[in-house]
C-alpha cells in the first residue's frame, strides 16, 4: 500500500461550509418549488379501524387537482425484516397518521382542499396504544393477518407471532446455575424510556419526475440505495426503473435512513406524469416520524462479592409501533449493547419487537444502544451499591479486554475499554478544578444535590456493502463517485477525500466528490451505524489501488523505471528517493488517453464476517460485531431539590476512534452527539394522546437542546484500538451519543441518592424521585424471571422462522 | 395581492395573500431560499431576515407587512462586511455541518456583533436563544462569536491608533 496516514491532511476544511453559510446550498427542500406540483397526505384520524369506504371522486375535481393515488394503486408489502406494511392503509388502519390518499395538485393549498373532499367511513376498532396493552392475553391484533406476512430477512431461529413481531435470543453458558450459586448477590433492575423525535432541520422530502419510462427521485435521503429498491417494491416496479440521487442533505440522525415519504412523490409522478414535490409540514412530521423507539429493560445478575459478573439475563421489549420496520432488526443489537462491555459468566437476553396501534418508529443515532447503555449502566451502580464495591473500580475491572468473550461468544481483540477508563481519571484529575470559576453559577446552585458519574459504552461500525469508483482525470484530480450522502457528518467533504488524496499523492482540494447517484454507481447500504468513513473508504481504498497499478504500470513503460520503485506523490509519479524525478500526474494521465485509454479505478467493500460461538445466538441477523467501538462518558450534575431541575456542569468524553482522520470533525460529532444525547437524558420527552396520536408537535412542545443549555465537551481521542478501516479509523459520528443518557442517570442517581429508572429526567420526573412519588413511565410489563424466551404471548400458533436459515446479512 | 419587496437592494414582484408569511414568498416565488423553512411558528430561528436592520423570523412576518421596508436575507448578508467576517469566521471554526440552521445563524451573530460584541460566552448564548441547531452542539459557533467579537475590537483599535 502506498497510504501513510502521516500523508493525510488531517485539518482539511469542509468545501461546503461557505455556501452553507451563505445560503446558498440548495438542499431538496429548496428545489420543491421550482415547477413542480405539490403533493399533500390524508392521513387516518383513528388508531385502529376498518375502512368501510374511501371515495375520492369529488376530490379528483377540486381545482388544481392532478393526481390522486390510494391503495388500490400500491398493493405491495414491504419492510426491512417482514413485509408487513403498504404504502397506504388497506382495508385496515393501524395508527393515527397513517396515510390514505396521496394528491397531488399545482398548490399544496389546493392538494389540502382536495383532501377535505375524500369520501371516508372507518369503523373503529380496539387498539393497544402501549406494549403492556399488546402483549396482554387477547389483546387485539395490529396485525391479524401477522402469519400471512412475507418474512424478508430470515434468520435463524427466530420467533414471532400476535403482536410479537420479533424475537431474538441470546445464550451462553449456565445462567440458571450462576443464579442459583449460593455465593452471589443477585440485583434485579428495571427501566423504561420513552421515544426520542429527531427533529433534524430539514424535513424528509424529495421530488420525483418520471422520464422515459423510469423514475427520477431527488431525495433527502441517508440511503439513496434503500430508498430505491423499496420504492421499486411498494409500486411493483422493477428495481433497474428507479434512479435516486441526493443533494445535500439538512441533517438526518436516522429519520432519512429508511424509505418512507418518497414512494408518494414517485407514485404521483407516475399517475400524472408531472413532477411531483412532497415536503412534510414540520407537524406532520412529527407525526409520522420514524422516532427512536420507547423501551422497557429489565436486567438481572448474579455477582460474587469479589466484583464478578457470573449470570446475566435481561429482557428488553422494543416498540415498532404499527409495523416491523427498523425495531425487528434492531432486536439483534441488545446482544451486542446490554450484552456487550462487560465480561459475563453467562448470560441470557431477549429481545422483542412489539406491534402496537402507533407511529411506526426507525432509526435513531446510535439505535437500541442508548437505552440498552442507560439500563445497563444504571444496573451496574446498583449492582455496586449492593455488593459495596466502588463503581469505578467495579468497572475498571470488569470491561471487557483482549481475548475476551462477548454475549455472543465473539472474541474481542485488544485491551480498550481498560486503559480509555485510566485516560478519563486523568482527565478527571486534570479538570477537579473548582468549575471554570463561575461564581456566580456556583452561588446559584448552593444548596443543590451534587453527582457524579463515569459509565462505560460498546458500539459497533455498521459495516455492509459499498462501491466507489475512481477516476483519474487529465488534469491530475480526481472524481470520487459513491452513494455516499453528506448529511452534515463531513464525511463526503472531509474523510473521503483526504482518504483518496492521500491514497494517489494529491491534495485533497483535487479531489472532486460526486453527489449521490444510484445510476452512477454501484449499491451502498446508506449513511449509518457510523459505516461511511470505514466502508466508502475501504472501497475508495480498493479503487485507489487498481489506479496506482494502471498508473505505476505506465509510468514504468514511459519511465523505465521497475513499477516496485514507484510512488505517488505530491501530484507526481515519481521514483522512490528521488524526490521530483518522473513526471506529474497529469502529464501522465494524458500518456494514458493514447496508450490505455483514461484510468479509473473500481473499488468494494463488504464485512469480512467475524465468528461468534455456535449457538448462542437465535433471531440474529448480526450475530459478532467488525468493528466494535468503545466509549467513555463522566459528568457531573447539580440537581436542584426544589424544582427537580439538572445542570451539567463537566462532561467529558474519551472515544475510541481507532484513528483520528479529522480530530477537528470528529470533536464536533462528539459536541453535537452528546448535546443530542442530553436531550435525551433531560427534556425531550415523546407523549401520547389516549388515541395514540404524538402530542408533540413542534419545537415549542418539543424542547431540543438550545444554545444556553449546553457546555463545552471536554474531549480525549483514544486511538490505535484494532479495526479493519482503512488506516486503521472507526465511525465517530453515532457513538457520542451512545452513553449520554447512562451518564446523566447515574449522575443524577448519585446526588439524589436514589434509583433513576427512567428518561428523559425532566424537573418533573426528578423531583417525583426525590420525593418518592409514583413514576410517569412505569416499565411496561413485570418481568417474572428466569426469563422466559420463546414465549409467544397471546396465540397458540408461535411460529419459528426458518429454523435451518443460516443468518444472512441484511442488504 | 400583487405587490413589492425591496430585498437586498433591489425591488421583487410577488402575488400571495397578505397573511402569506414572508418566508414563503422568498423562497417559492422570488428564488431566495437560504430563509429555511423549519418550523414556521418562530421557534428556530432558520428563517431569520433583516427587516430595517433587525433580525426578525420571516415565517411570523404577513407579506403584507414587509413592503415598503429594507430586508436584508443571507444571499445580501455576504454583502455586509460584519456579516461576512462572521461567514467567514465560521468556516474558520470548522463549525458548520449540515448547514440548515447556519444563514440564521449568521444573522443573529451579525447582529449582536454591531449592537453589542462581546466576548462573554454567556451573553452570546443569550443571545442566540431563538436559534435551534441539532447538530453542532452550539459551542463552536459560541467560540466564533467571541473570537470574531475580539477580533473587531483590536481591528477597531487598530484603526483608531493608524
Amino acid at each position: 500500500m502506498n497510504l501513510r496516514p502521516s500523508l493525510a491532511s488531517t485539518a482539511f476544511a469542509r468545501r461546503d461550509a461557505s455556501d452553507k453559510l451563505r445560503g446558498r446550498t440548495c438542499f431538496t427542500v429548496d428545489q420543491a418549488y421550482q415547477g413542480h406540483l405539490q403533493a399533500y397526505l390524508l392521513r387516518a384520524d383513528v388508531a385502529s379501524g376498518e375502512i368501510l369506504r374511501l371515495n375520492v371522486s369529488a376530490a379528483r375535481q377540486m381545482p388544481g387537482v392532478r393526481a390522486i393515488v390510494t391503495a388500490a394503486d400500491a398493493p405491495y408489502q414491504f419492510g426491512i425484516g417482514v413485509a408487513d406494511q403498504r404504502l397506504f392503509a388497506t382495508g385496515r388502519v393501524r395508527y393515527k397518521g397513517e396515510p390514505l390518499v396521496a394528491i397531488a395538485a399545482d398548490t399544496l393549498e389546493q392538494a389540502k382542499a382536495a383532501a377535505g373532499a375524500v369520501e371516508i367511513d372507518i369503523r373503529p376498532l380496539p387498539a393497544v396504544i402501549d406494549m403492556a396493552a399488546a402483549l396482554t392475553e387477547g389483546a387485539p391484533l395490529v396485525h391479524p393477518d401477522w402469519d400471512g406476512h412475507e418474512v424478508v430477512l430470515e434468520a435463524r431461529g427466530a420467533r414471532r407471532g400476535g403482536n410479537l413481531a420479533w424475537e431474538s435470543l441470546v445464550r451462553r453458558g449456565d445462567v440458571d446455575a450462576a443464579f442459583a450459586r449460593p455465593d452471589v448477590t443477585i440485583v434485579e433492575s428495571s427501566f423504561a424510556v420513552g421515544r426520542q423525535i429527531h427533529m433534524q432541520l430539514e424535513p424528509r422530502s424529495a421530488i420525483a419526475s418520471y422520464i422515459d419510462g423510469r423514475l427520477h427521485l431527488v431525495a433527502s435521503t441517508q440511503a439513496p440505495w434503500t430508498v430505491k429498491n423499496v420504492t421499486a417494491r411498494a409500486l411493483g416496479l422493477p428495481a433497474s426503473r428507479v434512479r435516486v440521487t441526493a443533494p445535500a442533505v439538512g441533517g438526518g440522525f436516522g429519520a432519512k435512513y429508511g424509505c418512507t415519504i418518497e414512494p408518494y412523490a414517485a407514485a404521483l409522478a407516475m399517475a400524472c406524469g408531472k413532477s411531483v414535490a412532497i415536503v412534510p409540514s414540520r407537524a406532520e412530521e412529527m407525526l409520522s416520524c420514524p422516532c427512536r423507539e420507547n423501551a422497557d429493560i429489565q436486567i438481572r445478575s448474579a455477582v460474587t462479592a469479589d466484583g464478578h459478573i457470573v449470570g446475566r439475563e435481561a429482557v428488553v421489549l422494543m416498540d415498532c409501533g404499527a409495523y416491523g420496520g427498523e425495531q425487528i432488526y434492531l432486536t439483534t443489537m441488545t446482544a451486542h449493547t446490554l450484552g456487550s462491555a462487560y465480561r459475563l459468566g453467562s448470560v441470557r437476553l431477549v429481545s422483542r419487537a412489539v406491534y402496537t396501534n402507533t407511529a411506526p418508529n426507525g432509526a435513531f443515532r446510535a439505535c437500541n444502544g442508548v437505552y440498552n447503555i442507560f439500563a445497563l449502566e444504571s444496573h451496574t451502580d446498583e449492582i455496586c451499591q449492593a455488593i459495596g464495591m466502588d463503581s469505578f473500580e467495579f468497572r475498571r475491572r470488569n470491561v471487557l479486554g483482549d481475548g475476551d468473550l462477548g454475549s455472543t461468544g465473539q472474541v474481542f481483540q485488544g485491551d480498550v475499554l481498560g486503559p480509555m477508563l485510566d485516560k478519563m481519571a486523568l482527565l478527571r484529575a486534570k479538570d477537579d478544578s473548582p468549575l471554570s470559576g463561575k461564581s456566580s453559577a456556583d452561588a446559584r446552585h448552593e444548596g443543590w444535590l451534587r453527582g457524579r458519574a463515569t459509565t462505560v459504552g460498546t458500539w459497533f461500525v455498521f459495516v455492509g456493502p459499498s462501491a466507489a469508483t475512481v477516476n483519474l482525470n487529465p488534469d491530475g484530480s480526481a472524481t470520487l463517485v459513491t452513494a455516499g450522502v453528506e448529511i452534515g457528518q463531513g464525511t463526503m467533504m472531509q474523510s473521503l477525500p483526504q482518504i483518496v488524496a492521500a491514497e494517489l499523492g494529491i491534495a485533497p482540494a483535487e479531489v472532486v466528490v460526486h453527489q449521490a447517484d444510484t445510476d452512477a454507481v454501484g449499491f451502498d447500504v446508506g449513511v449509518g451505524g457510523g459505516r461511511t468513513t470505514v466502508s466508502l473508504g475501504a472501497a475508495a481504498v480498493a479503487a485507489c489501488a487498481e489506479i496506482r497499478q494502471k498508473v505505476t504500470d505506465l509510468a514504468s513503460r514511459l519511465m523505465q523505471v521497475p513499477s516496485s520503485k514507484l510512488i505517488l506523490t505530491q501530484g507526481r509519479v515519481e521514483r522512490q528517493g528521488h524526490p521530483g524525478s518522473g513526471m506529474t500526474l497529469a502529464s501522465l494521465a494524458q500518456e494514458a488517453l493514447q496508450i490505455t485509454g483514461p484510468i479509473s479505478g473500481n473499488g468494494s467493500f463488504t464485512r469480512p464476517g467475524v465468528a461468534a460461538l455456535e449457538g448462542c445466538t437465535s433471531g440474529h441477523f448480526l450475530e459478532a460485531v467488525d468493528i466494535p467501538v468503545f466509549a467513555v462518558h463522566d459528568c457531573e450534575v447539580a440537581v436542584d431539590p426544589a424544582t427537580g431541575h439538572v445542570e451539567v456542569l463537566r462532561y467529558h468524553v474519551v472515544q475510541d476512534v481507532g484513528y483520528a482522520l479529522n480530530p477537528s470533525a470528529i470533536e464536533g460529532q462528539i459536541q453535537g452527539g452528546v448535546v443530542q444525547g442530553l436531550g435525551y437524558a433531560l427534556h425531550e420527552e415523546v407523549t401520547f394522546t389516549s388515541d395514540g396520536a404524538i402530542c408533540q408537535n413542534g419545537f415549542g412542545s418539543y424542547r431540543v437542546p438550545l444554545a444556553q443549555d449546553v457546555i463545552p465537551v471536554v474531549i480525549e481521542l483514544h486511538e490505535g484500538a484494532p479495526s479493519i478501516g482503512p488506516w486503521g479509523t472507526k465511525g465517530a459520528g453515532e457513538v457520542p451519543i451512545l452513553n449520554v443518557g447512562a451518564t446523566i442517570a447515574c449522575a443524577v442517581s448519585q446526588a439524589a441518592g436514589l434509583r433513576v429508572q427512567q428518561l428523559p429526567l425532566t424537573p418533573p420526573h426528578v423531583l417525583a424521585i426525590l420525593q418518592g412519588r409514583k413514576l410517569p413511565l412505569p416499565p411496561d410489563h413485570v418481568q417474572a424471571w428466569p426469563a422466559r424466551p420463546g414465549f409467544i404471548p397471546h396465540t397458540t400458533k408461535s411460529a419459528k422462522v426458518a429454523d435451518n436459515l443460516k443468518g444472512k446479512d441484511r442488504s | 395581492m400583487r405587490g413589492k419587496l425591496h430585498i437586498n437592494g433591489e425591488w421583487h414582484s410577488f402575488h400571495a395573500d397578505p397573511a402569506t408569511p414572508l418566508h414563503r414568498v422568498l423562497r417559492e416565488q422570488i428564488g431566495l431560499t437560504g430563509a429555511k423553512d423549519v418550523c414556521g411558528e418562530g421557534f428556530c430561528g432558520a428563517c431569520l431576515v433583516e427587516v430595517e436592520g433587525e433580525p426578525v423570523a420571516a415565517c411570523l412576518l404577513p407579506v403584507a407587512l414587509a413592503e415598503c421596508t429594507q430586508i436584508v436575507t443571507i444571499e445580501g448578508l455576504y454583502h455586509d462586511p460584519v456579516g461576512r467576517r462572521v461567514m467567514a469566521a465560521l468556516e474558520a471554526e470548522d463549525a458548520v455541518q449540515c448547514g440548515m440552521c447556519f444563514p440564521g445563524m449568521v444573522m443573529t451573530l451579525t447582529h449582536l456583533l454591531k449592537t453589542d460584541p462581546t466576548t462573554d460566552r454567556e451573553k452570546v448564548k443569550h443571545a442566540l436563544v431563538g436559534n435551534i441547531c441539532r447538530c453542532t452542539g452550539y459551542e463552536r459557533i459560541v467560540s466564533t462569536a467571541c473570537r470574531a467579537a475580539k477580533a473587531m475590537a483590536e481591528a477597531d483599535v487598530r484603526e483608531e491608533t493608524a
